[in-house]
């Protein structure tokens, strides 16, 4: 009974690093030996892989075909290189051989003051921000007595409030701003504001949004 | 830090006069790939990364000289903004084709004698040494001959040069006959 036996992922694994240095550059086919990849799948091939290796021989065949196209153009190349020290020869003008390079320049890109400890820099500021977002920190809540934080003594705030609306009654009906005429700091204005609120809440003042007039 | 920036910061660092970029080796090493199929995976992170910059006009590209991966702006683009060095220099562009040809045949470092018999011009010397300033070749007082860096390898397509060359010579062969 035929033994089954598959070598053709290792194979494969092999065609597939040669395919890679290729591309690196790193060899030329015209000196790698592809025979023992062929004598492996000869060797190890039968009825119950055979489906799978036909595959891999595929992939092997692409690879001699390859070798074969770089064998032609080393050849061509060789009677090429002849053919350039000719046209030299030949004694081209200086401004042809110009035109001849012309739009085979390339503009590279480096950057040579783009440091590597920049860049980490860079980064870890950019996670920084992101894996600490801002912290709200809430005050402590205390409780008082008459279960107000800020306590301020009633009989003082309504005597000054009362002599504030003495004072502004004879300017009454006036604009809301005519209140606040002559004060002379923020503070006052802020304060005489909070008693108009207070009068406005008791009703003795009445205000119309329309005309911006406060009257009795 | 990912593998893009990684790569970015590799491919893009000017060593010195005539170095850009990385060598797989080094792309390697800083990415940390050391399994087997590492192969693979670098060339789908090139793919990769080339795919990303092609939209903003940047080119992934290879140096043959020195084994170096870089980045180059767009070929239409360099067009566009002038990359050829030698734009009002037509006899240096000469000389330096000269020495290139020259480099082809040879498997060592190229005498200067060979250079003029090629040139058939004045002041080869002059231009080799303006050449050598400008970091394209290195001349070798001594063995009076030149070496060409790896400076060329990143700003002249040579392949393209070539074809373009070899189509010119079958054209002018056909016309010919």
């Amino acid at each position: 009974m035929t033994q089954y036996k598959d070598f053709s992922d290792d194979i494969k694994q092999k065609i597939y690093t040669i395919k890679a240095k290729l591309l690196d550059g790193q060899i030329s086919l015209l000196d790698e030996d592809l025979v023992p990849i062929f004598d492996e799948l000869r060797d190890s091939l039968n009825t119950l892989n055979i489906n799978k290796y036909s595959k891999t021989y595929m992939e092997a065949c692409e690879l001699l075909d390859e070798k074969f196209r770089e064998l032609v153009v080393l050849l061509n190349r060789l009677d090429e290189e002849k053919k350039f020290q000719e046209y030299l020869e030949s004694e081209p003008s200086d401004k042809e051989i110009l035109e001849l390079i012309g739009d085979c320049w390339l503009q590279t890109f480096d950057l040579d003051y783009l440091s590597f400890d920049f860049l980490k820099e860079s980064m870890e500021k950019l996670t920084h921000k992101i894996s600490k977002p801002y912290q709200i920190q809430h005050p402590l809540q205390t409780r008082s007595k008459d279960k107000f934080i800020l306590e301020v003594s009633k009989e003082r705030f309504g005597q000054k409030m009362e002599e504030f609306f003495e004072r502004i009654k004879e300017k009454l009906p006036c604009y809301f701003e005519e209140l606040f005429e002559n004060l002379p700091n923020q503070i006052e204005i802020y304060e005489k504001f909070v008693y108009i609120l207070h009068l406005l809440q008791q009703g003795r003042l009445k205000y119309q949004k329309e005309t911006k007039t406060v009257y009795l | 830090m990912n593998e893009v920036s990684m790569l970015m910061y590799l491919l893009s660092q000017r060593r010195n006069t005539f170095q850009i970029g990385a060598t797989r080796e080094e792309i390697l090493k800083a990415l940390n790939l050391t399994y087997k199929n590492k192969d693979i995976h670098f060339h789908d992170i090139i793919k990769n990364l080339a795919d990303y910059l092609n939209p903003i006009g940047l080119h992934i590209n290879f140096n043959p000289i020195d084994k170096h991966w870089y980045f180059n702006f767009d070929p239409e683009l360099s067009n566009l903004i002038s990359a050829n060095p030698f734009q009002d220099k037509p006899k240096l562009a000469a000389t330096l084709f000269s020495v290139l040809v020259a480099s082809l045949t040879s498997t060592d470092a190229v005498k200067i004698g060979e250079i003029k018999k090629l040139r058939k011009k004045k002041g080869v010397l002059e231009d080799l040494k303006q050449l050598e300033k400008k970091g394209y070749l290195i001349i070798n007082k001594d063995r009076n001959s030149v070496a060409l860096t790896s400076l060329i390898g990143y700003q002249l397509d040579i392949q393209k040069l070539f074809s373009k060359l070899t189509l010119k010579l079958r054209k002018e062969k056909t016309k010919a006959d």
